[in-house]
């Protein structure tokens, strides 16, 4: 989403913008009560946003930002075939 | 200001779930444009033994299953932060503040 109306879905946003991941499905439930109530029973999680990496439930912002800030969100998106823009950015780091 | 009725229950309850050795109860209503006393949005800082273990995802499971009731009632949203007493020894950290309001709960469609 270009302007996400939640600071925790906007930290989403712009965690995923960093790793340079901006291809990705998002669903505003503020538009939608029936799958803001339906993700939430799916998931069995209470809050909004909601992660998915392939299908798979990863958590909310805090989570994700965790996973950021620990790498593990690097190796997360290796194994989806995706190269995070990190790791370009600490080669370009490396060559200075 | 003194913590309001949410607040407390959000404590007895965690106290009581996960019986923390540091537990820290915020309340972030105001910056989600809450009047004043609004109760919506809160972050807690939980340190307990039980989460020893268990990766973030079910720590934070933990903590929503002691908030069942509140979550699907008042509480809005909840930052959690959720570490074992080891971690929360070698690095002591304040409650890592709340991403700033992008006033969404204004923007919701209501019901008829």
């Amino acid at each position: 989403p270009a302007q996400p109306l939640c600071g925790f879905s906007n930290a989403v946003v712009q965690i995923l913008r960093l790793h340079g991941v901006e291809d990705y499905r998002a669903h505003d439930v503020l538009q939608d009560p029936d799958l803001r109530q339906g993700i939430k029973n799916y998931s069995n999680w209470p809050t909004i946003p909601q992660v998915y990496l392939n299908g798979e439930f990863v958590g909310g912002c805090d989570i994700l930002l965790q996973m950021h800030q620990n790498g593990d969100l690097v190796e997360e998106l290796k194994k989806l075939g995706i190269r995070s823009a990190l790791l370009d950015a600490e080669k370009d780091k490396e060559k200075k | 200001g003194s913590a309001g009725p949410l607040a407390r229950t959000i404590r007895a309850k965690l106290t009581a779930a996960l019986q923390p050795t540091h537990l820290e109860v915020r309340n972030d209503s105001p910056l989600h444009g809450g009047p004043p006393g609004a109760e919506t949005h809160f972050g807690v800082l939980v340190v307990s033994g039980r989460f020893a273990g268990l990766a973030p995802l079910q720590r934070h499971r933990l903590v929503h299953e002691a908030l069942r009731a509140e979550l699907a009632g008042p509480l809005h949203a909840l930052q959690v932060t959720a570490q074992t007493p080891q971690q929360w020894q070698s690095h002591p950290q304040n409650n890592p503040p709340a991403p700033p309001c992008l006033g969404g709960s204004k923007r919701e469609k209501r019901r008829g």
